[in-house]
């Protein structure tokens, strides 16, 4: 056939390649067509015989044999099968018949009917087994808990041998049976009917929808070689919740664990419209009816009220609350411990919250294996973290517990255990009723409570004891317990009259716990005579007379009591006097002595009795050889070291007092032993910044003798205030400075130098800022040498002002500054030198230039100034007498504008020196108003107009103006000027109207003072025009024309003069007067220097 | 400030409790029980919404409110305005006495039914108990009124009847919700039915 199929899908080949192929296709049809036939023909033959022997068992021990009876058989046709088992056996049946199991391997069966004999070989391979169907004995529901349970018999007895059984249960579920579930079963068949029990839990409540379940099995016999199979489905069980007409939601109440899934349904008859879980809308799951279900998948943590679920219906709400929570948590820290020996109570730390409060909350039960005893734990209304407990009876004669403790909720449970022996697990109650009772005045008895019966075993008690300014001691006390609960111990090595307080605590040996401490109890013990004299000083009073004795209180360890009085005695050789009953608090005595040796005596009293006597010798051993040092402390007292002296025999005094105190000074003194090279000095009333006298006294034969004289700080301040300096001399490049020194009290430290600061600047303008800044500007001079008390700052300028700072210090920091400004005055050589320099250069340059006109005068009239010829020398212009004369008026003169080449005004200004003071003190409020000087300004305009004539005139106001001020106007008179007034000299007659008028010389009453407001002075200071201003066309300077009548007198003949007035104002000086043109002042000349 | 208000408006509520013999006018009873009735009628809403913050969501959400849940123990205080101007004095005082009765017994309930998921909430438990003691109040200021005005005081029938005592978690809250919400709702009815009465005996 593949050939066939290959030819057919190849029908391209060559013509005799296919004739081949044919013919070999056609030999393959005629041969299965015979095969066919042949076939055929058996079939026939076999029909006509009982055919298709097939065997199936249900239980492995009886075959169930059937076959298809021949062609014409009818029913009820016997056959005689014969079964070849070892020995032949021969049955009588009809179509089916029930063999028992043949024994593995070939049996040939044998099956007549009538005639034909139909030949079988039947081995146990061929044979099906197919198990019996199961049937469901029971089918039951817990709702509560969502379980069906399945009840079954696997009917075992049928079976010969001990066999596996597979069960294969289907769950399904709605009325649509739609599988839910399937899951298989083992068991093993025993040989005995076996009833079976399967539980299974659904994840729907069951309220919810009809469930159904059918059972198969499939038996798995090792020994039989057949084919096993399965049993067919058993019939389907069922369980439904018959419900009222009422609406419910299910499951009620269920507590499940945080991150699993639910399913909640609504078993309704009416539409349900909304689904929430708390908040959060949910899809709704339909299922038969109007039933709905709803998925919660991963449940958070509930809070205490639960998660509620709701399912609206039109004018309903149903619902259930789910409470989602942990199991216990594994009880931590379990911790059993007495008290007392009666009472075991166990505490343990609950773990992780359950987030299940009310009847869910976890139940704990402490349970004693031991004994069998147990105690329940009851809940607590308020769910904490905190710790829990448990009290236990303890028993009599166990001293060894195994403790239990169980914890579960609805969710699970879990346990914790110890095995505890209590009496090692001792954690004694507070000690109470602490009471004190005196033994003697270093010895008490003290007594306290302890509940609880520890006749068995030994306490360890420490008993605190507490001294004023006094560290704690701590004494252990090992005593045998007692069943009373009192306890009692002395208490010895106390200080007389000394306050104490007691406090006590207790464990158990082996140590365990300690209780917690008593309250304390305070006692005074007893007082017993002072253990030493007081510590004695003696001063000579300043007049040598009398000798002032000083002792210090003895400290309360030293007292032993409270001191009464002292008893001072100076004993000598000769005599003996004394001072008895001096109360206390006086520690100081005054005892009028001759400048003998004497022993003082100085003796405390108290309740009790006296302290030894403390000695001190008068005599004071003069030394000459004596210096004062200077020392420095360290914060808090002050290091004082000396060499080793062996004639010191007895011992060492220091004494010290406020360097500003006056003698006797006293402040306190220490006395060292005899051997110490060193001695640190300390005292609570050391004050940084203050200076203090040491004295060091040496003991020499019961005499002192002062060896050092230290004066010193206990450390260095910054001084308070700054060396106040004045400025001595001044000049025009130097200061001198002399400043005062600062008293010791606001030195506050040993002196080490000034610094003084200088810069240029004044006041309100220096701002001296941060001198430690290292301003380049800024000249510091240290001056380290402090015995130094003037300062001369040179290279400075003059007439400049300088700020002054100056400022102590010491080791302590520096001190606040001073400052000062100050001038320095003129430099008068280079005032003359800047007046002496143009002055000769104007010289100068007059001469050259008149020598250079002498010389050139011929060129120059020739030039500029060329004969003029007379017209009435000209025949041409010869009129007729008859027609000129009595007509004077026909005689004209014609005026041609006369356009200027230049013009020049030449301004000298002038020079009014400059006074200035030196200041010391206030440099601003003695400076003159600069302001208000305006220097006079002289300006130098030249001015060209052909034909020239040149005029100079005298300014009559250079007085008022403080100077000169000359003015050179070229060009200003026309050419017919001479002629009209050949005669007239402008400069005897500068107010007259004729020819030019320098503004500073017009009238003040012309119409110019009516134009100018009294502050446009400044601006009319100048140059002023001599023609009506009011009649001025500024339009253009090149167009100024005079129509005025009037004008005719004041510019008679010189239109040059008034056109020239354009160039003598330039616009600059109109809007600042001020301005200097090109002149120079020498407080520029100064300014310019540049600064050092 | 507010404690020793309450304190004293619950004296002022069992004072004819505290003192049934003393002789008054009708009218004199019908003012002393009408401030307390009107400041009870103030509060319901505190109470409300304790309540709710304590059953977690959607009860406790903003807005939430489903006037259509009825409680069969507890009669609604709505009436039409023609029935409740029909009645009488008595009338008027009985229809409200009955579920006052229910009302205290409810909201006693409801502090039994608060206790286990609520533990840590004794706001709301103090909240219901001072409540009910309103109630009682109430209760005892109508009783007083009906004695004043000479009418008969049969006893009250116990309208609550059988209570669902095995009541889910969930049916618990509706039904602290169902009264806490009437609770809002009857002393305004009573306040109306006093002032009517108040009206009709001035002082």
């Amino acid at each position: 056939m593949m050939d066939i199929f290959l030819c057919l899908k190849q029908p391209s080949r060559m013509v005799d390649s296919k004739r081949m192929r044919m013919t070999s296709n056609f030999q393959w049809i005629l041969l299965t067509f015979l095969l066919l036939y042949l076939m055929n023909q058996v079939s026939s033959q076999k029909k006509r015989t009982p055919h298709d022997l097939k065997c199936v068992t249900n239980n492995l021990q009886v075959w169930d044999c059937s076959w298809r009876a021949p062609s014409g058989a009818g029913r009820g046709a016997a056959y005689e099968v014969c079964i070849e088992n070892g020995s032949h056996s021969c049955y009588r049946l009809e179509k089916n018949t029930k063999i028992p199991a043949l024994s593995p391997g070939d049996h040939e069966v044998t099956i007549n009917f009538g005639s034909s004999i139909s030949k079988f070989t039947l081995n146990e391979k061929d044979v099906s087994f197919i198990p019996d169907t199961p049937e469901i004995l029971n089918l039951s529901a817990d709702f509560s808990t969502s379980t069906l349970h399945l009840k079954w018999n696997d009917k075992g007895s049928v079976f010969p041998r001990h066999s596996n059984v597979i069960w294969e249960i289907k769950i399904l579920r709605k009325k649509n049976m739609e599988i839910v579930k399937i899951m298989t079963h083992n068991t093993t068949l025993n040989g005995k009917d076996t009833v079976h029990h399967w539980s299974w839990t659904s994840d729907m409540p069951l309220e919810c929808a009809t469930h159904y379940v059918g059972i198969r099995c499939h038996i798995d016999d090792p020994k039989f070689s057949g084919h096993k199979e399965w049993s067919n489905w058993s019939l389907l069980k069922n369980i439904s919740w018959s419900s009222d007409s009422q609406t419910k939601v299910f499951p009620q109440d269920k507590v499940i664990l945080v991150g699993s899934d639910i399913t909640v349904c609504c078993v309704t008859q009416e539409k349900v419209v909304l689904a929430l879980i708390g908040s959060t809308n949910c899809p709704l799951i339909h299922l038969d009816g109007e039933n709905v279900a709803i998925k919660i998948h991963n449940i958070s943590a509930s809070e205490s009220s639960g998660t509620n679920v709701v399912f609206s219906v039109e004018d309903n709400m149903f619902g259930t609350v789910i409470f989602a929570g942990y199991p216990p948590d594994i009880p931590q820290k379990l911790n059993c411990e007495t008290y007392d020996l009666k009472e075991i109570v166990c505490t343990w730390n609950p773990g992780r919250p359950t987030s299940l409060v009310g009847p869910r909350n976890t139940s704990y039960t402490l349970f004693e294996s031991f004994s069998g005893k147990c105690v329940r734990y009851k809940r607590a209304e308020v769910p904490t973290n905190e710790s829990y407990q448990l009290f236990f009876q303890m028993l009599s004669n166990q001293e060894i517990y195994n403790f239990t403790l169980n914890a579960r909720n609805p969710l699970g449970q879990s346990e914790s255990t110890l095995l505890v022996n209590v009496t090692e697990k001792v954690h004694p109650h507070t000690p109470t009723s602490v009471k004190v009772k005196d033994i003697n005045s270093t010895a008490v008895t003290l007594s306290w409570h302890l509940p609880g019966n520890f006749a068995k075993i030994k306490l360890l008690c420490q008993i605190e004891i507490n001294k004023t300014n006094s560290v704690h001691e701590l004494r252990n006390i090992t005593m045998k317990g007692v069943e009373n609960s009192s306890y009692l111990i002395a208490v010895d090595k106390l200080n007389p009259y000394t306050i104490y307080t007691f406090r006590i605590r207790c464990s158990t040996k082996p140590f365990w716990k300690w209780s917690k401490w008593s309250n304390e109890k305070q006692y005074l013990t007893t007082e017993a005579i002072p253990s030493k004299g007081p510590d004695t000083w003696r001063e000579w009073s300043s007049d040598g007379k009398n000798l002032i004795i000083y002792w210090k209180p003895l400290s309360i360890n030293e007292a032993n009591g409270k001191i009464l009085s002292y008893n001072v005695s100076c004993s000598s050789d000769e005599e003996t006097q004394s001072l008895s009953e001096i109360l206390d608090p006086q520690h100081k005595a005054e005892i009028q002595l001759d400048k003998n040796d004497y022993i003082i005596s100085v003796v405390a009293k108290n309740s009790v009795g006296s302290s030894p006597p403390s000695k001190i010798a008068s005599m004071e051993i003069p030394n000459d050889d004596l210096k004062i040092e200077q020392a420095v402390g360290m914060g808090n007292g002050i290091l004082l070291t000396w060499n080793y002296d062996p004639n010191m025999t007895c011992d060492y005094v220091i004494k010290w007092c406020n360097s500003s105190r006056s003698e006797p000074c006293l402040m306190d003194w220490k006395k060292v032993p005899s051997n110490s090279t060193e001695t640190v000095i300390e005292s609570d009333q050391f004050r940084p910044g203050v200076r203090y006298n040491f004295f060091l006294y040496g003991c020499r034969n019961q005499g002192y003798q002062l060896l050092r004289s230290i004066i010193g700080y206990v450390e260095e301040l910054a001084p308070t205030v700054a060396p106040n300096f004045t400025v001595e001399d001044t000049s025009a490049d130097s200061i001198l400075v002399r400043w005062e020194d600062i008293p010791v009290e606001e030195l506050r430290g040993f002196l080490r130098g000034y610094l003084f600061y200088f810069e240029k600047g004044e006041r309100d303008t220096s701002k001296m800022r941060g001198l430690e800044s290292g301003r380049s500007d800024i000249k510091v001079k240290n001056i380290t040498d402090i015995s130094q008390k003037t300062l001369r700052i040179v290279d400075l300028q003059g007439k400049t002002s300088y700020h002054l700072v100056l400022r102590a210090y010491t080791d302590g920091g520096m001190g606040p500054e001073k400052s000062m400004f100050v001038v320095t005055k003129e430099n008068s050589v280079g005032l003359i030198i800047a007046i002496l320099i143009p002055v000769a250069v104007a010289v100068i340059v007059g001469v050259v230039t008149s020598i250079l006109c002498y010389r050139k005068r011929e060129w120059i009239k020739e030039t500029f100034y060329p004969d003029i010829p007379n017209p009435e020398n000209c025949k041409a212009l010869q009129f007729q007498k008859s027609v000129c004369e009595g007509s004077s008026a026909l005689k004209t003169l014609e005026m041609n504008r006369c356009t200027p080449n230049n013009v020049e005004v030449l301004e000298t200004r002038s020079m009014v020196p400059k006074t200035e003071d030196t200041e010391i003190i206030s440099a601003v409020a003695e400076r003159p108003e600069d302001s208000s000087d305006v220097e006079p300004e002289n300006h130098v305009v030249v001015s060209y107009c052909p034909p020239v004539i040149e005029e100079e005139i005298a300014n009559p106001g250079a007085d008022e103006a403080g100077g000169a001020s000359q003015v050179i106007y070229i060009d200003i008179q026309s050419m017919y000027q001479p002629q009209a007034k050949p005669e007239e000299e402008p400069e005897n007659d500068p107010v007259g109207g004729a020819g030019y008028k320098p503004q500073m010389h017009l009238p003040v009453t012309s119409t110019v003072e009516d134009l100018a407001a009294e502050d446009d002075l400044d601006k009319t200071a100048g140059y002023r025009p001599q023609a009506n201003v009011n009649t001025w066309n500024l339009v253009s300077p090149d167009s100024p024309r005079s129509t005025d009548s009037s004008s005719e007198i004041v510019s008679f003949g010189s239109p040059c003069s008034i056109n020239s007035r354009q160039f003598l104002i330039p616009p600059k000086d109109e809007e600042s007067p001020k301005s200097s043109g090109g002149g120079w002042s020498f407080t520029n000349f100064f300014q310019n220097k540049p600064n050092d | 400030m507010g404690c020793p208000l309450a304190l004293c408006c619950l004296l002022t509520l069992l004072l004819p409790l505290l003192t049934p013999g003393a002789s008054m006018s009708p009218a004199e009873r019908i003012s002393q029980a009408y401030d307390p009735a009107l400041y009870m009628r103030k509060n319901t809403s505190t109470v409300l919404q304790t309540y709710l913050q304590c059953q977690g969501s959607p009860l406790s959400d903003s807005g939430f409110s489903a006037p259509e849940l009825q409680l069969s123990s507890l009669p609604p205080a709505d009436i039409s305005f023609k029935t409740w101007h029909a009645l009488d004095d008595g009338e008027h005082l009985s229809r409200v006495q009955g579920p006052f009765l229910a009302l205290t017994q409810h909201l006693q309930l409801m502090g039994n039914d608060q206790r286990d998921p609520n533990p840590g909430s004794p706001i709301l438990l103090a909240q219901l108990s001072d409540a009910r003691l309103r109630a009682q109040g109430l209760l005892g200021n109508m009783a007083a009124i009906k004695a004043a005005l000479g009418l008969p005081t049969p006893p009250v029938e116990d309208t609550p009847g059988l209570v669902p005592f095995g009541a889910s978690a969930f049916k618990k809250k509706r039904r602290g919700y169902i009264v806490t919400g009437e609770y809002g709702h009857w002393p305004d009815r009573a306040m109306r039915d006093l002032a009517l009465l108040k009206a009709k005996y001035p002082i």
